[in-house]
């Protein structure tokens, strides 16, 4: 993709994809955790050199747990759940009675699960937008560093270009004390097949 | 200039930089990723680049201009022409290479990226004649990796497995 032909209009109407997106999935985590708040940032759509990625997401070497589903189809993109160490544990223990959050098989499975709800009620929205069909892989697990999550995910997609296109949105819960970030990363060539099936390319 | 020098340089992803005689060079979080830290001893010159990709060939006719510090088979070689500005010999340097992990384990057919990295690390220094003295590779957790280049020591810090030299 020509780094120029990403202009604003183009972002806009990305970001308003990942709005109705994130919006579908915070409805679903809500109905999880019985009916808990959740608020979400107005969601982000921004090219940025490929080298600042990895500073979006967290200070680099802090310990954070990613949640990663590659969506396959007609385009090919990434979602990446992160969130804090201790708000995975919050996670877990908010849905495993008797569990204090640890990331044991049982942990990680919720982990795992609440990925599977959040990316399938995403890209379910995407789809029905773009008409376009996604389905996604089973999502895996990593508890490691913000920078070495955030760059695999960019060598995973092939991040090739020196700008990247990320479409990114954070959400918190009000009582549980649950922050993530919601980030999506297209793979090459994706990007231009979801602006043209919205008339954008 | 001064032997007193403390620089710290940071190198971002699919980015490089060089140092001679004191002072760091870092990269933080090296997941897939592969660093590679080259040092001539008797100038004490030392570079490190952080590959994101193997190799840029694939990919060479997508859009032109890229930055080949992205790419095992680029980067490295630019890396060597840095080092020699600054007065590095590009026959005495040795290195020492991190990272190539692969983070999300439960997958996958085939070689992994970080796989990938590693092998084409591997073979872009064999070409170049450059022996690897010191490495840390593969496993499925990340590193951060600093190259001292007053001495050449390479360190690779990790989360919850404390730090190793190389």
């Amino acid at each position: 993709m020509d780094d120029s032909s990403i202009d604003s209009t183009r972002l806009d109407v990305l970001k308003e994809l990942a709005n109705i997106g994130v919006g579908n999935a915070v409805t679903s985590l809500s109905t999880l955790l019985s009916g808990e708040k959740i608020d979400m940032d107005v969601p982000e759509a921004i090219l940025i050199p490929l080298q600042d990625v990895p500073d979006t997401l967290a200070a680099e070497e802090l310990a954070m747990v990613g949640v990663y589903i590659k969506a396959h189809g007609d385009v090919d993109l990434t979602v990446l759940f992160v969130l804090s160490v201790d708000s995975a544990a919050n996670l877990i223990a908010s849905l495993v009675p008797g569990s204090t959050g640890e990331f044991d098989d049982m942990g990680i499975s919720v982990l795992m699960e609440v990925g599977n709800i959040l990316t399938a009620s995403y890209l379910n929205a995407i789809s029905i937008m773009t008409e376009l069909n996604l389905m996604p892989s089973p999502p895996e697990v990593a508890v490691d560093m913000a920078g070495a999550i955030i760059s695999t995910v960019l060598a995973e997609s092939s991040a090739i270009e020196d700008n990247i296109v990320l479409l990114k949105t954070s959400l918190s819960t009000r009582q549980m004390e649950i922050e993530g970030s919601i980030l999506i990363v297209p793979d090459i060539g994706s990007m231009e097949k979801l602006l043209g099936m919205l008339g954008l390319w | 200039m001064s032997t007193l020098n403390m620089d710290t340089i940071k190198v971002k992803i699919a980015d490089l930089a060089v140092l001679r005689e004191s002072g760091v060079i870092i990269t933080v979080g090296l997941g897939s990723c592969v660093g590679i830290g080259l040092y001539d001893e008797s100038s004490r010159v030392g570079g490190l680049a952080h590959i994101l990709l193997s190799e840029s060939l694939q990919f060479q006719n997508r859009s032109g201009m890229l930055n080949k510090a992205k790419f095992a088979d680029t980067a490295i070689p630019i890396l060597i022409g840095e080092m020699e500005k600054i007065g590095g010999k590009r026959t005495r340097l040795q290195a020492k290479i991190a990272g190539g992990s692969q983070l999300f384990s439960s997958n996958k057919s085939g070689i992994s990226v970080g796989e990938k990295n590693i092998d084409a690390v591997r073979r872009a220094l064999e070409q170049l004649n450059i022996p690897i003295v010191g490495e840390d590779l593969g496993g499925s957790h990340g590193r951060t990796m600093r190259l001292y280049v007053d001495s050449g020591r390479v360190t690779i810090s990790t989360v919850g497995k404390g730090v190793i030299v190389l």
